[in-house]
């Protein structure tokens, strides 16, 4: 049984990893989405 | 969004004081954060116009034109094309300087030219008298179709009345105030057929620039032959500016007059001493020293003070929260990487207020003028010596400087060799490495070795970072034009808001960019650091218990445990399994331990090492690190393992090992791409490697 | 053969002819460094480059490969 501050330590490091992988490898939000509707450039 | 919220984009050439009028609009109440998906600082403040409404501000970047030639410009254009996007403004507000009114205009009879609610402010309102200057405003309203707002946002006159103006934004004329097709009658006549539906400004703007939303479009009219080779477009342009600029000069022949007798030419005066062959120089490099002096001399009684605060707070925790594992986390994690963060703060504030000091009253472009030939021998730029000095405190902000070198060659270059200069992370690892090994001697009565030693080093890195610039141009085919153009400004007392507030805008994206990544990888490095795969990390205490009770070592317990599950850990691992790569450099494995968690942020180095010797948890004090590195003999030769060899290879190593991933990251993010960081660290990593290597076994 | 701004000596002013558009800077141009623009040279930066000029009331530096491109005639000073 996992103490509960051992949850919250792993749940930080799941953190701090996720974190990392998003800065690092994480995809680009897509640029402004221009696809429908009259956004003033079609 | 409340229906008493107007949207106001502030837009500009650089130079302008738009800053400065955004700032007396919004006061404090501003953020700062990024345009989706790239590095532009976007900024919004909020402002109370009246009783019943409010503004969002968004200060944009500072151009010259809708004609983009940066990351920064393109910005603007493509908010102000793109009615759907959320920041799309209700009314514009073209800041222009009255002294530079008439190149200011261009870009506001373009900003007309789209049709959206224009204010024009003329800024600077206060130097008109010196510099005999007089208005026609109702004149140049008519003309301009627009309202204007005199503004000195100096002396703060005008800001009601710009607010007044914001609040009627829907009485403001959104009729072009000329013409711009006539330049080609016959083109735009067909695409106006082509395209019935569309302001035909905005197509042009589609054909000329390579903005990003407008990809699919292009094709459209690429396909409709509408596509002309880059020189026609170009000579289009140039009589599109032709045809602005007349207007513009017919407006202001009779909207504006200069009584040249009250002018005076302060300006040229001071830049015959400033840009001298001599003086020029001497300043330069006297201001370079008063920077350095600030950065690590001045800043080191706040970074004393903070290094405390957390090494207290640090036991504190340890001492006061309920014991376990988050508690550990805490204390030996979190607290720590935090301060590793805040240490920085006092260094980088410093650093930007000079660069802002320096920016605001117009000598940096001087600067800029000084260096640019001497730098291009490199490969570099004029605008490179900003991210080079700004190396000094720490490359992440330095890299983000580089933002404005409008050559991509050379911008890359300059990314690419910053992280050479000696930041300073470098400076604790330097500071405990020199202490052990170069004696505190002076050398002709003079000058003391260890000081020398240091500054060789900064010698060393700055020489490394023109010396790669310089193999890096030689290497890179990159084609790419010169496009030179610095504005040099009128020089300006600076505002102390606009510094202040750019101080610490700078400093807080510092903590929060590099600060997120530094603490996310203490945690990660923490828990490496702290945890084992096998029995004998879980059993330190008792294996500790029975070595301690049958003599075979000694000294205090807690530490010694602390010490051999280091020593078990992942990161112990790690450590010992890189001990063949890095024994011919002269580093055992402990060592080879502090340089795998240095890799998050250099200064790791001498914490690591204070854990492993087991000194770590009791204290903190240098000398005591100093001491148990200094007596550090090796198991089986006996051997000093701090000796001068491995002193000096690892001095080596961290002057020129690419030890920080938070550069990599942003390396990444300014080059969009991962071949330029990769490179970094191999060229850079690689390159320690041999010279540490080469200079132990030279040494040794 | 046409004089450029790069021959321009400290203080000489000249009036903008021609210039190569392929090699200029759209910048330069929206700056005013247009032709029949009056430009006038400031200051040359040591060892000859950049140069510090100013047209359309516009203070700029430019390097001197560009310049090279801005043909002009030389205003002579009565």
């Amino acid at each position: 049984m996992m103490s509960f501050q051992e949850i919250i330590v792993y749940l930080l490091l799941g953190f701090a990893v996720a974190f990392l992988w998003k800065k690092f490898f994480g995809k680009k939000k897509k640029d402004k989405d221009c696809g429908d509707g009259d956004c003033g450039c079609h | 969004m409340n229906r008493n919220t107007i949207k106001v984009a502030l837009i500009g050439n650089p130079n302008v004081g738009k800053t400065s009028v955004f700032n007396e609009l919004t006061g404090l109440n501003q953020q700062v954060g990024n345009y989706p998906g790239i590095t532009v600082e976007k900024k919004v403040g909020f402002a109370k116009l009246s009783e019943y409404t409010k503004a969002t501000i968004l200060d944009l970047p500072g151009t010259y034109s809708l004609n983009a030639s940066s990351m920064d410009e393109s910005v603007v254009i493509e908010l102000l094309m793109n009615k759907n996007d959320k920041d799309f403004p209700d009314v514009a507000v073209v800041v222009s300087e009255v002294e530079n009114l008439k190149r200011n205009l261009l870009l506001f009879t373009q900003i007309k030219d789209l049709e959206i609610p224009t204010i024009l402010v003329i800024n600077m309102a206060d130097r008109m008298i010196p510099k005999g200057i007089s208005l026609d405003i109702p004149f140049l309203e008519k003309e301009l179709k627009t309202k204007i707002a005199l503004v000195s946002s100096r002396k703060k006159i005008g800001i009601d009345n710009l607010k007044q103006l914001i609040i009627n934004y829907k009485e403001l004329s959104t009729e072009p105030c000329l013409n711009a097709s006539s330049i080609d009658p016959e083109y735009f006549n067909s695409l106006r057929r082509a395209f019935p539906n569309q302001l035909l400004y905005k197509l042009w703007l589609v054909i000329t620039q390579d903005v990003n939303f407008a990809n699919l479009h292009r094709k459209k009219i690429e396909e409709n032959s509408f596509a002309k080779p880059k020189a026609d477009l170009k000579r289009l342009q140039q009589k599109e500016t032709i045809k602005r600029y007349q207007f513009i000069n017919d407006t202001l022949k009779v909207g504006y007059k200069v009584d040249k007798t009250t002018a005076t030419d302060f300006r040229e005066r001071l830049d015959r001493v400033l840009t001298h062959k001599i003086f020029g120089y001497v300043i330069f490099f006297g201001i370079l020293m008063l920077i350095f002096q600030s950065i690590f001399d001045w800043s080191s009684i706040p970074m004393d003070f903070i290094d405390e605060t957390f090494a207290v707070l640090s036991s504190y925790a340890k001492t006061h929260l309920p014991a376990g594992i988050l508690t550990d986390l805490i204390s030996e994690g979190i607290i720590p990487g935090l301060g590793g963060i805040i240490i920085f703060i006092p260094q980088i504030a410093f650093l930007f207020l000079f660069i802002s000091v320096l920016e605001e009253s117009g000598y940096m472009s001087r600067v800029v003028f000084l260096m640019d030939k001497i730098m291009r021998k490199f490969g570099l730029s004029g605008k490179s010596v900003v991210p080079l000095i700004s190396g000094t405190a720490c490359a992440i902000p330095a890299i983000m400087a580089a933002r404005n070198i409008e050559n991509w060659k050379e911008r890359l270059i300059t990314i690419l060799v910053t992280p050479f200069t000696t930041c300073s992370a470098r400076l604790p690892v330097y500071a405990i490495l020199i202490s052990l090994i170069i004696p505190d001697k002076r050398v002709f009565g003079l000058f003391n070795m260890q000081g020398l030693t240091l500054m060789t080093l900064y010698l060393l890195g700055f020489g490394m970072a023109i010396f790669s610039a310089y193999i890096l141009n030689k290497i890179l085919k990159i084609k790419s034009h010169s496009y030179f153009v610095v504005e040099m400004p009128g020089y300006k007392i600076p505002m102390f808001k606009n510094v202040a507030i750019n101080v610490v805008e700078k400093t807080k994206s510092f903590v929060f960019g590099a600060g997120k990544i530094i603490l996310a990888l203490s945690v990660i490095l923490w828990f490496l650091g702290s945890h084992g795969p096998d029995k004998t990390f879980h059993d330190a205490e008792n294996i500790i218990e029975t070595q301690l009770q049958n003599k075979t070592i000694s000294g205090e317990k807690d530490d010694l445990v602390a010490s051999y599950k280091l020593e078990n850990s992942y990161i112990g691992i790690i450590g010992k399994s890189i001990e063949p790569v890095i024994r011919p450099l002269g580093y055992d494995w402990k060592i080879g331990i502090a340089v795998v968690s240095s890799f998050a942020a250099r200064e790791v180095f001498v914490g690591t090492l204070a854990t492993i010797y087991s000194v770590g948890s009791h204290s903190d004090e240098e000398t005591t690190i100093k001491n148990r590195m200094a007596a550090e003999v090796h198991p089986i030769t006996g051997k000093k393992i701090f000796n001068v060899a491995t002193g000096v290879s690892l001095l080596l190593f961290y002057a020129f090992a690419m030890q920080c991933i938070s550069t990599l990251a942003i390396t990444k993010k300014e080059t969009n791409s991962w071949k330029w960081p990769m490179i970094q660290l191999v060229f850079m990593s690689g390159f320690a490697y041999t010279v540490s290597l080469i200079a132990y076994q030279l040494l040794k | 053969m046409a004089i450029t701004v790069a021959q321009l000596q400290r203080g000489q002013k000249g009036t903008i002819l021609d210039f190569n558009i392929e090699e200029i800077p759209l910048k330069l141009l929206e700056m005013g460094c247009l032709p029949g623009n009056e430009v006038t040279l400031l200051q040359v930066a040591p060892f000859g480059d950049p140069l510090y000029i100013t047209v359309n009331d516009s203070h700029v530096a430019i390097r001197l490969e560009t310049a090279k491109e801005i043909s002009i005639e030389i205003i002579d000073v009565p």
